[in-house]
């Protein structure tokens, strides 16, 4: 019954929402979750997204999102607040000696922090200030036997990034759970969304 | 505020493209050897899986390659997708398998499973015993399989299911298998239930080691 009387009248729902909302069944309660939030997407100014890849690093300065995925892969962002562009590193493992045969320096956080720090000043006419945020380094499985390569790349990435001299501002890291990361590259948010919904703002 | 905002994008790691990648050090006899192995497998997995299900299953394994372990994302292409997935090890670490499932075929399959008319009266509990319990079923039975051929002790570890996006999942299994090996086998799977495609993946990271002795082992039975 509820699903056509939205066919039909689909600007009327956030009314018939408030009004039934409480007697609905699970399964209808659903269908309207999905609607309410199609709603909302297309009143927001979309950003076009970017999605970087698993050891790639990407620096921008256009207004675009970029987006990557991470488990105990860590995402690392790096803005730069003069110029107002940034740029977002994948990383898979803490140190490139692990692997010395292997060219992607975007794999690595030791190799991947400079050189995306690299590519982030070259974009901008002044001096960067640079500061980073950083998600991910989850332990999906927490009973699987053997190294916890979530919390080795943490470490990882707060050495170089230390290193380097950059400031780490935020974070969101640990867990056992992935992280959907979306780095706007003109204001600096970081937001991360995790499986089960919920939304932070770095 | 101020600051020049030029209009510049700055991409690097160019060669990081999965169509560029053609090197591959597993040789092209080896590779079929395994995917004989692995259709061996397959073929008594369904079976096992039909009986359970009361349902024609039929896994078709057409193809079997290699690709560097950063690129399995880009491979599949779901990234942010739902997805249940069970994880199994073989004994001593040799091997790591992972079955994975579009969240909504796992309820579907567990619904079936736990005799549950709908999808939505699935308890949440069973279908997690139920997905682990399909699992064991399937992977076990295609490494007995596979055991009974080649002569060597596959043995797996009890299931674990893990509920999350499918990149979130599998760069675990990436980033451990990057550390050992420079490519990872892929067997395309098809997974055919009651004559309709399902969204079914299963994926196997054997150890360089298990893998050697897996082809050594098949191609001596396939002389014989």
């Amino acid at each position: 019954m509820l699903t056509t009387l939205f066919g039909l009248q689909p600007n009327k729902v956030a009314s018939a929402i408030t009004s039934s909302l409480i007697k609905l069944s699970i399964n209808a309660t659903t269908q309207l979750e999905t609607i309410t939030t199609t709603t909302i997407e297309t009143t927001k100014p979309k950003l076009e997204e970017v999605r970087v890849n698993m050891a790639e690093m990407r620096a921008e300065s256009k207004p675009v999102e970029l987006v990557t995925s991470v488990g105990s892969c860590v995402a690392i962002c790096l803005y730069d607040s003069v110029n107002m562009c940034g740029g977002l590193a994948h990383i898979m493992l803490p140190k490139s000696a692990i692997a010395p045969q292997e060219p992607l320096p975007g794999k690595f956080a030791d190799t991947a922090v400079p050189a995306l720090a690299k590519a982030v000043r070259k974009l901008g006419r002044k001096e960067a200030r640079l500061s980073a945020k950083i998600a991910g380094g989850a332990n999906m499985f927490p009973n699987m036997n053997g190294l916890n390569i979530g919390l080795k790349n943490i470490e990882g990435v707060k050495a170089a990034l230390a290193e380097h001299k950059i400031r780490l501002i935020a974070e969101d890291v640990g867990d056992a759970h992935g992280r959907r990361v979306t780095f706007d590259v003109t204001t600096g948010i970081a937001t991360v969304k995790r499986f089960n919904g919920d939304e932070t703002k770095l | 505020m101020s600051g020049q905002i030029e209009n510049t994008t700055n991409i690097i790691c160019e060669k990081n493209d999965l169509s560029a990648y053609t090197h591959t050090q597993t040789d092209q006899v080896d590779l079929s050897r395994l995917l004989e192995l692995g259709s061996i497998g397959a073929w008594h997995a369904a079976t096992s899986l039909s009986e359970v299900l009361q349902q024609q299953v039929v896994i078709d394994i057409p193809k079997i390659h290699t690709i560097p372990p950063h690129l399995l994302p880009q491979h599949y292409q779901r990234h942010e997708a739902p997805t249940t997935a069970v994880y199994m090890q073989i004994a001593n670490n040799e091997c790591d398998i992972l079955l994975i499932f579009d969240c909504e075929e796992a309820k579907k399959i567990a619904a079936m499973m736990t005799m549950v008319p709908s999808v939505d009266e699935l308890d949440p509990v069973m279908e997690e015993s139920a997905i682990q319990e399909l699992a064991n079923i399937l992977i076990g039975s295609f490494l007995a399989a596979i055991s009974d051929f080649t002569g060597l002790q596959l043995i797996p570890t009890t299931p674990q299911r893990v509920v999350d996006t499918f990149d979130a999942i599998i760069d675990n299994f990436v980033v451990k298998h990057s550390l050992i090996s420079d490519e990872v086998l892929i067997f395309d799977t098809h997974f055919k239930r009651a004559g309709e495609k399902a969204n079914l993946i299963l994926m196997m990271f054997p150890s360089p080691q298990l893998q050697e002795q897996l082809v050594q082992q098949s191609k001596k039975q396939m002389e014989l």
